[in-house]
């Protein structure tokens, strides 16, 4: 849901940008233009993101529509399978999250050396994974870690296991598996972008670093963690985003039993996505409860992102933040 | 000059993307005769010019194997009848049925929907009663006598009967003769059996033999509900309310589940494949599922002969039957369909009086009906040499006599996933059976507030 948010504030940043300059000669068609991509916008944006508010205030319950105004979000308090998707959620989030960044900054540094041979292979081969599709990989996955799947097959063939290990059957080494099938999935993908963002990074600083005494590791904290602070942000905030919509993978990780009753495991990979698609489709439709547990992702992933923006500012952004609130408080004295 | 093209492109932009949505052709679902398809489209321009044109009806479901290939079949039979008809057989997944008829149902929209729609049976009162006044009342149009009286109750609001009921979910108990003869066990052994005698044969054939008596995934409601339908017993009472803590059927079931992982005697699988791999390659003795199983099960031809099919394990619990149900689904009119009246004469004909039919179905695609009078037809009473010469299909049809009529009420998908979760917490130890009971009843009671 925030995805077109985010596309959404660089298209009307563009758009202003784009209006500054065009201002004196082309107001007039300036806007027309505008009006054209505007209408798009508030069609089918605008209007689906506070229409769902709205439905999030109603609530459904055979074929009767009430407006209950904050029900729905008091209702979510007590609801143990919110809590179960939201806490499902956060482990995910936590645990993924912060492997993958570091795999893929461990990753995107090696393959950064000139000296290392055939980098382009390497670089194309991690990134692979980033193109294959959802819902292929997840199957894949599944295949792997099944009872008698190739990882168990060949633990018992090296001898490491003396029995199968039931992968999907227990809520933990499920909720495990999840997470190591989206780290191959994701990793190259954030990869690239610390590549390019090392490749900004000019061969002089390094240069001087080395001739100063500083070891390789030692420029890799110093030098490349410190230059790389914007993209990791990134990464970082894209990958919240993302972990928090997770769909895909927990729905066919654990589809196809013969009547799939949970989400996994005890409901071990049931996220907030998957709840707000059996809350409209599999439960009695109430779509306006959907909605509220939709509008939640969003609030967090608001708040989420705007702790990640304060810890990730650069000192120039702390300091000037602190002038701001030391001029109000000023103001506010005289 | 650059500008002039940067308008240019920006309004044969906007244009084609007006124009796309004009054009909105939402149906990505496949037509599943290509012939059909083109003549429709063909039909679609004659259409236009003539009024005095084919009715058209159309009609959604899932598994091009089964469903379509049945509703095709029974579309060609009406169509042979009668000229002016012509049908549009759409596929799409079951998700996606249900996703489709649930937005446009909610948007109180008409002109998206089919004239026939194929709902699994426990999610029909869901829809029933959600939607109410979506679907034809059929009560007077068919004779529901004719039909297996559990399926017909599936189907019923207030006294009204909605729907036409279709394949059977009847279960069985299939096993390798093979594998139970080497332990010891002849067909009269397995005849009529508890879940507990067939765990302690289990543990005989597993030591006799090394075979596992049946592929389970512990977290699938499916032997769950067939051990509630065996005892009459559902999540809910007649009236729709919860009996969960209180259901002493539910209750020994989740024992059973126990005893069964406790008793080392199956292979665990999570997910469809596995389940059906694992008797398929011979590494279990038996499943135990509904009827349409057979077909599953028969696409190991090598095992042919080897196969016996006996009525359902009962639980202990004193109204605990050797017959239950697991899935199968009906077919539903509109009400607001353009050719409900058409839709109804052929549902009328076909499902609801072509013996043949029902013959045609049950040998080509493994469909047991619940239309009566077809039980009685020669591909029913026939033997099938896969299962040594059973005439597996008749017994299917007696079983099926004996279903105990409930009511799966609206919430099945809701009460299972607060049972099997709280299950999951039994099996492992963490919980004791009341305690998992008690907390499923009240994630349920949240849950359908």
């Amino acid at each position: 849901m925030l995805a077109p948010l985010i596309f959404f504030d660089y298209l009307t940043q563009s758009i202003i940008d784009w209006g500054i300059i065009m201002e004196r000669k082309l107001k007039k068609y300036g806007l027309i233009f505008i009006a054209v991509a505007m209408i798009l916008l508030a069609l089918f944006m605008f209007y689906p993101v506070l229409y769902s508010f709205y439905l999030s205030l109603t609530s459904t319950k055979l074929g009767k529509t009430d407006f209950v105004w904050f029900a729905n979000y008091k209702r979510i308090l007590t609801d143990p399978l919110f809590w179960t998707s939201l806490k499902n959620t956060f482990v995910i989030l936590l645990i993924q999250v912060p492997v993958m960044l570091f795999l893929a900054l461990i990753l995107a540094t090696i393959l950064n050396d000139k000296s290392i041979k055939f980098r382009g292979f390497f670089r194309t081969a991690l990134f692979l994974p980033a193109v294959t599709s959802l819902i292929a990989y997840t199957i894949l996955f599944k295949m792997l870690f099944s009872y008698t799947g190739l990882l168990n097959t060949t633990l018992m063939r090296i001898n490491l296991i003396s029995e199968p290990i039931e992968w999907m059957s227990n809520p933990i080494t499920a909720k495990a598996v999840l997470i190591i099938a989206m780290i191959w999935r994701w990793t190259g993908y954030n990869m690239v972008f610390y590549l390019s963002g090392m490749q900004n990074i000019s061969e002089d600083i390094y240069e001087a670093a080395s001739i100063d005494g500083a070891s390789k590791i030692k420029s890799f904290f110093m030098i490349t963690l410190p230059l790389l602070k914007p993209m990791i942000l990134f990464t970082t905030i894209m990958s919240t985003i993302g972990t928090l919509q997770l769909f895909d993978e927990p729905m066919n990780l654990s589809q196809g039993g013969v009547t799939a009753a949970t989400i996994g495991p005890s409901n071990s990979l049931l996220t907030l996505s998957v709840y707000i698609y059996n809350l409209s489709f599999k439960y009695v439709p109430n779509f306006g409860y959907g909605a509220t547990v939709a509008y939640v992702i969003v609030i967090l992933i608001g708040i989420l992102t705007l702790i990640q923006f304060r810890v990730g500012a650069t000192d120039d952004e702390k300091e000037a933040r602190k002038l701001k609130k030391q001029n109000r408080r000023e103001k506010r004295r005289a | 000059m650059k500008k002039i093209l940067l308008v240019i492109s920006v309004i044969a932009l906007s244009i084609g993307l007006f124009a796309a949505c004009a054009k909105s052709t939402p149906d990505t679902a496949t037509n599943t005769s290509g012939n059909q398809q083109k003549d429709s489209q063909q039909k679609d321009t004659e259409d236009q010019s003539s009024s005095s044109e084919k009715q058209k009806i159309t009609v959604w479901a899932w598994d091009p194997n089964f469903n379509i290939a049945i509703m095709n079949e029974a579309a060609s039979i009406y169509e042979a009848a009668h000229d002016n008809v012509e049908f549009e057989i759409v596929e799409m997944a079951k998700a996606d049925v249900e996703q489709k008829l649930h937005t446009t149902l909610a948007s109180k929209m008409t002109e998206g929907l089919p004239d026939i729609v194929l709902i699994e049976d426990y999610n029909s009162q869901k829809y029933l009663q959600s939607y109410p006044g979506s679907f034809a009342d059929l009560t007077d149009k068919l004779n529901y006598n004719d039909f297996a009286p559990y399926k017909v109750e599936l189907m019923t609001v207030d006294s009204k009967i909605y729907g036409i009921p279709f394949d059977s979910g009847v279960t069985g108990f299939f096993y390798r003769s093979d594998i139970l003869a080497e332990a010891g066990y002849g067909a009269e052994d397995l005849n009529n059996i508890t879940w507990d005698r067939l765990i302690e044969i289990g543990k005989d054939v597993k030591a006799k033999t090394g075979k596992a008596i049946i592929s389970f995934d512990k977290s699938d409601g499916g032997l769950m509900r067939i051990m509630l339908n065996s005892s009459g017993l559902w999540y809910f009472d007649a009236e729709g309310n919860i009996t969960v803590s209180n259901n002493e059927a539910l209750k020994e079931a989740m024992e059973t589940y126990k005893k069964i992982l406790d008793a080392d005697i199956i292979i665990p699988t999570a997910g469809w494949n596995e389940w059906v791999g694992a008797f398929n390659n011979g590494d279990a003795a038996s499943v135990i599922s509904g009827c349409w199983i057979t077909g599953s099960v028969k696409a190991a031809t090598d095992q042919s002969g080897k196969w016996a099919a006996a009525p359902v394990p009962r639980l202990n619990y004193t109204e605990s039957k050797n017959a239950s149900n697991l899935g199968g689904s009906s077919w539903y009119i509109l009400d607001a369909a353009q050719n409900k009246d058409l839709a109804i004469d052929f549902m009328n004909e076909v499902f609801g009086g072509n013996v043949d039919f029902y013959q045609t179905i049950l040998t080509n695609n493994g469909a047991v009906a619940s239309y009566l009078p077809a039980i009685k037809g020669s591909a029913y009473s026939a033997a099938d040499e896969f299962f040594g010469g059973q005439a597996v299909f008749a017994d299917m049809g007696k079983w099926m006599n004996e279903i105990p009529s409930i009511n799966y009420g609206l919430y099945t998908y809701e009460a299972d996933s607060a049972i099997m979760a709280n299950l999951e917490d039994y099996l492992s130890g963490s919980k004791t059976v009341e305690d998992a009971l008690k907390d499923a009843e009240a994630q349920l009671k949240s849950q359908i507030q």
